[in-house]
């Protein structure tokens, strides 16, 4: 007998559960008398006749009926009350039964108190009334019909995006009533009374240049000013400054909340890009499809995704099967792929930091008004351009590094966020370099930030109209031709598209400091990308085969979403800190004044106990204890997370031996049962029950590893 | 006509119940009557309600229906009509579906979902397109996610476990 201070109890894949050692038939053992006996069959049996028996017995009012097959702790008398209020509806039976309810209910509501029943009543009621009022709220939300359609033509990946184009638009919206609330609200009342009038110098262009007419609008920055209202805790800055941090603030929270939820069902899924397959196959099937089509379609797409179940299955094999030398090719391969990525993100740097220095030193000279109009615009046409094709290049270099599916979308993910990003924040870089000692910089930044938002939405409709819809033609009027094979059908590419809107919610956070109508004009793109993508999808796309996995890119996004937040605020910070040696400062911090000045200020008429106690929290003696207080918390909940995992695989494992040992006794029993019988019926026939097991008359659980 | 009961033990609301009356009437206008005050015992069969266009292209109508009906057959009566489409509604509670679902899904009734249940299952769902080694390894690693006991087969426990933790962040 081993120690038993030494036993580990691993996951046992008794072949119990699968054979049967004593007859050839494994079902035999659920089909035995004693098996209906168990306990635990029992209440499982009776589960959906518990309200009904409850209800009954309380009808009867003779107490508590010790039926044999109820007498478990769990189904007494705690949760009686709740299941007699729980909606009928709700109640697992067929309509007959749930009338036999009803009417007992009503019987007892005879029966009782008036205060009871009119408690019982109101509850029944705030139940219906809220249930109404969530679905009349769910049926405010726009394009609801719009996203069902997309849903059952091309599944729940490309609803996913619209989806979550809607939840960008009412970010803008908020943006944009947080904006007029504090920025546009007190400079309309309080403001400096300087009416826009038409210029002798202004133009059409300017709407797109952002210069003229627009640079003295309320579109940028350098409009707003110190006004009239001038109260030492209540001026125009401040306001502008509580603003726009609570925007971002807003902002972070709500992106860092659905980050958090989707990473946690991604962990709660176990594996990092888990397969549930189980999830796949029983809810799988949408049950509102009503044609044959979208049938066929559903059909496929479940089909295509078994399939890349056991493409990745065997692919995980094939690659524990590598040898080394293929192992070090595959690698030395790797590394010239990455290095090629590099190359090719240097080259795109390079080019934008050509563009922009173009277009800074060309500004200059006196050009015809088109010429000027492209030099203008050359270094958001460069950044849109190099987004639109580098990613696609990324994409066609990770299908040869031999990763799986999801690594290779994931892969060329990660490659295209970081080419976004890292473009947008050397764009930035460069103009911030290049106008060091120019007026009104802030403006500067706003114009350039206004150019590319601008930009990414002409391009997007250039896309649709100039791109996906002759492609589209093509494939129509001729499909046999070479451009037509060359092209291909077309497919709605949704990491791709994700990763523009993401782009273009990136450049709103980044801009709205020095261009605070950015959301308004966010709001209003993003509203006709909606209905240009739709034009796109439903008319131009073919559904695709190959489904993406959903969780983890979703994740992935969110997290992009995150980043392009912390890149805004980096910007802003930056912004603040480098003191504005420039004379000509435009903006509500005119003449000299900063944020800083403006809070000192504002700190400085509180009473003395509020301030003592805000430098006390700026200082370095209270972030010392902040942080170690945060790590403190933190680990506790790491390692209480830890501990709860450690008691869940005991339970695991707890849960497989006792129902081993009880797979076990059953089957003594029956064979026991059934060796009685045999004896009796045929006394002289002894029949050998050959038993291979030696150990069989020792239950698994006590056969200690 | 409609007593309020009804109301009360279905997901929808007046008008609803009515459309669905006359749904189900037009499946077969002469066996149904208009009046119903005198509860006629009125039974469609399985042919009928399996042709609705809400149905007709679910791989699992049949299972449904039986599960609904009284009978076990599919031959559906009122009330079991109403039933079945209050379940299947938009309203319901999703641990009311994750049970109905799972009573759908035990083909051979015995309160599991064994692994011949799971091939029922693929098989109706992907209308025999995967091959036989296929459809064994998907079941294989349906068993391995969600048994949590090791017996090889889901019970009622599995199944809701499993569907708990499903993804719901793409809604």
């Amino acid at each position: 007998m081993e120690e038993l201070d030494t036993v580990n109890l691993v996951r046992v894949m008794s072949d119990d559960s699968i054979h049967s050692s004593l007859s050839s038939d494994s079902c035999e053992y659920y089909q035995t008398e004693i098996f209906d006996q168990l306990p635990s069959v029992q209440a499982c049996r009776l589960e959906q006749n518990r309200q009904s028996l409850l209800e009954a017995s309380e009808a009867n009012q003779d107490g508590p009926e010790p039926r044999e097959n109820i007498s478990h702790g769990h189904l007494s008398r705690g949760p009686k009350d709740k299941a007699s209020t729980r909606p009928l509806r709700n109640l697992v039976m067929c309509i007959q039964g749930k009338r036999n309810a009803r009417d007992r209910r009503k019987m007892q509501i005879s029966n009782i108190g008036f205060w009871d029943s009119w408690r019982r009543s109101q509850s029944i009621y705030m139940k219906r009334v809220m249930a109404q009022m969530g679905g009349a709220l769910k049926g405010l939300l726009p394009w609801q019909q719009t996203l069902r359609t997309i849903n059952g033509r091309f599944g729940v990946g490309v609803k996913a995006y619209f989806v979550f184009l809607r939840y960008l638009v009412f970010l803008n919206l908020l943006h944009c009533a947080l904006i007029s609330g504090f920025i546009l609200g007190p400079t309309a009342f309080y403001g400096s009374s300087a009416h826009l009038k038409f210029g002798a110098n202004d133009s059409v262009l300017d709407f797109f240049l952002g210069t003229g007419y627009l640079d003295r609008s309320p579109v940028f920055f350098g409009f707003y000013t110190r006004g009239s209202l001038n109260l030492p805790c209540l001026n125009t800055p401040l306001l502008y400054l509580a603003g726009i941090f609570t925007i971002l603030f807003l902002s972070l929270i709500m992106v860092v909340r659905r980050t958090v939820v989707g990473y946690k069902h991604t962990w709660i899924l176990g594996k990092q890009y888990s397969v549930n397959v189980s999830y796949k196959i029983f809810c799988g099937w949408d049950f509102s499809i009503q044609d044959r089509a979208s049938a066929t379609l559903k059909r496929s797409f479940i089909r295509n995704d078994l399939k890349l179940f056991l493409e990745e299955q065997s692919f995980s094999l094939r690659e524990a099967q590598r040898t080394l030398p293929q192992k070090v090719r595959l690698y030395l391969l790797r590394f010239i792929f990455n290095l090629i990525v590099l190359s090719l993100l240097g080259g795109a740097f390079y080019l934008i930091y050509f563009a922009t220095k173009t277009s800074q030193n060309m500004s200059a000279s006196e050009h015809h008004w088109m010429v000027s109009l492209v030099l203008q615009y050359l270094p958001p046409i460069t950044i849109t351009f190099v987004n639109l094709f580098l990613p696609h290049m990324f994409r066609k270099i990770s299908s040869f590094e031999d990763y799986s599916f999801t690594t290779q979308v994931n892969a060329t993910l990660l490659r295209s966020i970081f080419l976004k990003l890292a473009s947008l924040g050397i764009y930035l870089f460069f103009v911030f370099d290049q106008t060091k000692n120019q007026p009104c910089r802030e403006n500067i930044f706003g114009r350039e930030m206004y150019k590319l938002s601008n930009f990414n939405f002409l391009a997007t409709l250039c896309n649709a109209f100039l791109f996906s819809y002759p492609r589209k033609l093509l494939q129509e009027k001729y499909p046999s031709s070479l451009l037509a094979h060359l092209s291909g059908k077309q497919h709605f590419l949704i990491p791709f598209n994700v990763l523009d809107l993401v782009y273009s919610q990136t450049v709103s956070w980044v801009g709205v400091y020095y261009c605070p109508l950015l959301p308004l004009i966010g709001t209003v793109t993003l509203m006709a990308t909606f209905y240009i993508k739709k034009f796109t999808v439903l008319r131009c796309c073919v559904a695709e085969q190959r489904m993406l996995r959903g969780s983890s890119s979703s994740v992935l996004f969110h997290f992009m979403l995150l980043l392009g937040l912390i890149m805004a605020a980096v910007t802003l910070g930056v912004n603040f800190w480098i003191p504005n040696t420039n004379t000509f400062s435009c903006g509500p911090f005119g003449n000299g004044g900063s944020l800083f000045n403006v809070t000192g200020e504002c700190v400085a008429r509180l009473p003395s106990s509020a301030q003592t106690t805000l430098r006390y929290l700026s200082s370095e003696a209270f972030a010392l204890p902040l942080i170690l207080t945060e790590v403190i918390i933190l680990t506790s909940y790491v390692s209480r997370g830890r501990a709860n995992q450690k008691a869940i695989e005991r339970l695991k494992d707890m849960l497989v031996l006792s129902s081993s040992d009880k797979r076990f006794l059953v089957k003594q029993h029956a064979t026991m049962l059934r060796r009685q019988k045999n004896t009796g019926r045929v006394r002289g026939a002894a029949i050998k029950e050959d038993n291979p097991r030696n150990n069989s008359t020792v239950p698994p659980s006590t056969r200690t590893n | 006509m409609i007593s309020l009961y009804l109301q009360d033990c279905t997901y929808f609301t007046r008008k609803e119940i009515l459309r669905l009356f006359y749904r189900y009437r037009d499946l077969a206008p002469q066996l149904v009557p208009l009046d119903y005050t005198n509860h006629p015992d009125v039974k469609l069969p399985y042919e009928l309600i399996g042709s609705m266009p809400e149905l007709k292209d679910n791989p699992f109508r049949q299972r449904i229906a039986e599960v609904f009906s009284e009978d076990g057959e599919g031959n559906m009566t009122l009330d079991d009509f109403l039933d079945m489409f209050s379940v299947l509604s938009e309203m319901a509670p999703r641990d009311l579906k994750a049970y109905y679902a799972f009573k759908i899904y035990d083909f051979n009734n015995d309160d599991f979902i064994c692994k011949s249940d799971l091939e029922k299952t693929l098989n109706k769902l992907t209308r025999n397109e995967l091959t036989e080694d296929e459809v064994r390894m998907v079941c294989e690693k349906v068993i391995d996610e969600a048994d949590l006991d090791n017996d090889g087969r889901l019970s009622l426990e599995d199944f809701q476990h499993m569907i708990v933790r499903a993804p719901e962040f793409l809604r």
